[in-house]
């Protein structure tokens, strides 16, 4: 170094005081070191540390219910916002944040992922991660979340691979490929952690691919098993499909599921049967897709599954979150899984057997003239897609869709975006072409959306009834969470973040963002400090009480 | 410019004389390299990347952290051949600031900007280093401890930059630079800050992000701190670098070897 640069560093070290502000403190400072690492325990125990959001769904039951009461009915009029991140890259956010510690990470469009300080805003760090420009994707650039584990970071991106990224830094651990994103296949899903596995699903089934979930090694990112949700040649299922129609037959896993301590069972939802609406090339039921598959975690091996909606010609996915809990059912305690499905129907299963114990439509159908004993679909005849079009209830983008549902310890309640609409499904004849659309037909509403509306529905599991419904504006794709305040918290299509009484559905507090909620919120603590989070359009905000 | 090439330009010259319509390459290209790549085409695209790009992307094309326009200089993100580049340039890139090219542009001209963007680096293929990367991965690990602070590949140390493609944005001289003068170039993200609160309690880390209200920073044991400005009474900002220069310590011959490690972490290989 030469003395010029010499003095030039030397002056490069300089001092800048600040006047003493101590007295105008109104928060503390963050007085232990933000982030520590997040082991197995912690995750089993989520529900027991509210202040942090460990996994997408909160807890591993998923039911989206946080302990946290600070925010409550009684002060929910309080909320004032607190400070809003904007996404660089615009498109719609579907992001579900996690928060460890005073550490907020966000995933944004197209893959990238961005921590920072969950009390401000302020950026820590982020990784963009490089993606090809032959994607194929169906349905927007969208990334709904991160895992973790211990220090790591594991997040799914659209070009169809798993990233490890370092929670400290942002850098990137290892990447790998899941499928080849040029025969269609893609990753919009927040990985689920269960034990010492990554375990991850996959999308694509607009692309004629063959759907699967899997289990990687968090250190290495190292495939430990694959489970197909098709069967193969000489499986079992496998001849609930036509000729070859099985290898391109779908069933994506393009939302994360939820796991079972009690019988190490991990539980996901498949997406519908491809070709979408015409299932002339795939005689049978089309198992596992529109199903739930219930899966050992430590081997991957199918322990049960349900079929919600056998042949679908609809694309009625299973691709819902399954929230899991123990309630009283007819008098005894069973422990069950809730799902309001796509295709209309509200469904209670016994999550130890797969056993259905009761449904109920919870949003207009026209499609079944109900559920039989073993809960299968009576189907009304005539109402698959056709050449010339048929209306049909619910429309393709179903009764429900990805975006979550809640359930609330406190009132029993299961809590449900709905939407009552219908559409004209038509039917195509297309041939299989590897990393191209394979939907064979598609619908088009013959009503402006403003005829149709959306609302939130309590549903009671035991008797599948609705309790309440608070209908919103026009139809909305946006999650739900419940709080021990005794509130639900969601959004609508038309920019509103509000909270309802979670006993009742009376409307206590709403505000408007200015653009489409369709995320699902989430809640957490810092400093001793409840807030309030939601994604709308490309800005990601923070709520908390009045100080 | 080969001869080649040469011809080819005096062969569709020809055929557009030929022919009294508008002939033009297609809009969106396909295939086929870039024709228009001599010394005159560069300074052609460089005069138009003057006036029409480098107000997002910098005089120098390193880029702009305020308008998100990438540095240029180093390996394209998003393309990596030249009509990878040219459909950018006639297409932008959807989503971002990232604008096409006016469509009354030839493609001509668009074609001299690929050529001048090309400019901007170096083929690594063309450059012969005079050191072994082999032995400069051993000496990394080993005699220089360089993976205790740095991470390649997801294994190394947090306190200094991820080196995983430093070949890909840093080339040989620059390399040869930061080893033996650390502090001649310290990327903004590895200065220090040294933070008193207003309970007196002072700590120090690396600056990952200052905003206007707020200071995060990373310490030694990789704690992660975030700070209120309104809640400091005084920071000092060191910006020289937390690497020992290894002039001394290395040898010649290890040096290049180093070098010639580092600058082989690309996405290539």
């Amino acid at each position: 170094m030469n003395t010029l640069n010499r003095l030039l560093a030397f002056c490069m070290v300089f001092a800048i005081s600040f006047p003493s502000l101590a007295q105008e403190q109104q928060f503390q400072t963050v007085i232990t070191p933000a982030f520590t690492p997040v082991d197995w325990d912690r995750l089993l125990d989520a529900r027991q540390e509210p202040e942090n959001w460990l996994m997408y769904s909160g807890t591993l039951d998923s039911q989206r219910y946080s302990l946290l009461d600070q925010i409550n009915t009684d002060n929910v009029t309080d909320l004032e916002l607190k400070w809003s991140y904007q996404i660089p890259v615009i498109d719609r956010a579907e992001t579900v944040p996690l928060v460890i510690d005073g550490i907020m990470f966000i995933t944004e469009a197209p893959s990238n992922l961005v921590a920072v300080d969950a009390q401000t805003g302020g950026e820590y760090w982020r990784y963009d991660h490089e993606l090809p420009d032959d994607l194929r994707i169906c349905c927007g650039r969208n990334n709904r979340g991160v895992a973790i584990l211990g220090e790591t970071l594991f997040m799914s991106t659209l070009d169809a691979h798993l990233v490890a990224i370092d929670a400290r830094t942002g850098n990137l651990l290892w990447n790998t490929e899941v499928a080849d994103h040029q025969a269609g296949y893609s990753k919009t899903a927040a990985p689920l952690i269960v034990k010492d596995k990554v375990i991850t699903g996959i999308a694509g089934g607009e692309f004629g691919i063959r759907g699967f979930i899997d289990a990687y090694d968090p250190a290495t990112g190292e495939l430990i098993w694959r489970t197909y949700t098709i069967p193969g040649p000489g499986e079992p299922g496998n001849d609930t499909w036509s000729g070859d129609s099985w290898a391109t037959g779908g069933a994506a896993t393009w939302i994360t599921g939820s796991y079972d301590p009690e019988t190490n069972l991990t539980f996901w939802g498949t997406g519908n049967p491809g070709p979408d609406w015409n299932g002339d090339v795939r005689l049978g039921d089309n198992l596992y897709s529109d199903s739930v598959m219930a899966l050992d975690a430590d081997t991957g091996e199918l322990a049960w599954h349900f079929q919600f909606t056998p042949h679908d010609v609809h694309d009625y996915d299973s691709i819902q979150i399954p929230i899991l809990a123990d309630i009283e059912f007819k008098g005894r305690e069973r422990k069950v899984m809730m799902w309001a499905n796509r295709n209309a129907f509200f469904y209670t299963l016994d999550r130890t057997t797969g056993e259905f114990l009761i449904g109920k439509p919870y949003a207009t159908q026209t499609w079944a003239q109900g559920l039989d004993d073993m809960g299968r679909p009576v189907r009304v005849p005539g109402m698959a897609p056709t050449y010339e079009g048929i209306l049909v209830s619910p429309p393709i983008v179903g009764a429900t869709n990805w975006y979550s549902p809640g359930y609330s310890q406190d009132t029993g309640l299961f809590y449900v975006t709905a939407f009552d609409g219908e559409q004209e499904f038509f039917k195509r004849d297309e041939d299989y072409e590897e990393g191209e659309r394979f939907t064979g037909g598609g619908g088009r509403y013959t009503q402006p959306m403003d005829a149709f509306h959306s609302s939130i529905r309590a549903i009671n599991p035991e008797t599948a009834e609705i309790e309440w419904e608070f209908p919103i504006q026009p139809r909305s794709s946006a999650g739900i969470t419940t709080t021990a305040g005794g509130l639900v918290f969601t959004g609508s299509a038309d920019g509103f973040f509000f909270a309802l009484d979670a006993a009742s559905g009376e409307e206590l507090w709403h505000i408007s963002l200015g653009a489409r909620v369709h995320a699902a919120p989430m809640t957490f603590a810092v400093d001793d400090q409840q807030y309030v989070t939601i994604a709308s359009g490309n800005v990601v905000y923070t709520f908390g009480l009045r100080d | 410019m080969g001869s080649q090439a040469k011809a080819w330009r005096v062969l569709l010259l020809a055929i557009a004389t030929c022919f009294p319509v508008s002939f033009t390459l297609p809009a969106f290209a396909e295939d086929g390299g870039n024709l228009y790549n001599t010394p005159f085409d560069v300074n052609a695209g460089e005069r138009y990347f003057e006036r029409q790009c480098s107000r997002c992307h910098g005089f120098d094309a390193r880029g702009n952290d305020e308008t998100g326009a990438p540095d240029l200089t180093g390996r394209l993100s998003r393309a990596s051949t030249d009509v990878g580049i040219f459909n950018i340039l006639r297409e932008g890139i959807a989503g971002t600031a990232m604008l096409p090219v006016s469509a009354e542009l030839p493609d001509a001209q668009v074609w001299q900007l690929v050529a001048y963007i090309n400019s901007l680096s170096d083929d690594p293929a063309n450059i012969n280093l005079p050191g072994d990367a082999i032995s400069g991965a051993r000496i990394f690990s080993g005699s220089a401890d360089c993976d205790s602070c740095h991470m390649i590949g997801g294994v190394g140390g947090r306190l200094g930059p991820d080196l995983s493609l430093v070949g890909d944005r840093r080339n040989p001289e620059e390399l040869m630079s930061d080893l033996i003068n650390p502090d001649a170039d310290v990327n903004p993200r590895w200065w220090r800050l040294r933070i008193t609160d207003a309970t007196g309690q002072i700590r120090e880390g690396f600056r990952m992000n200052e905003s206007s209200f707020s200071i995060r920073i990373m310490d030694e044991a990789d704690n992660l701190w975030s700070f209120r400005t309104s809640e400091i009474v005084d920071y000092v900002r060191i910006e020289e670098s937390t690497m020992p220069g290894y002039a001394q310590t290395l040898s010649d011959s290890e040096l290049d070897d180093l070098v010639a490690y580092l600058f082989s972490l690309r996405k290539e290989n």
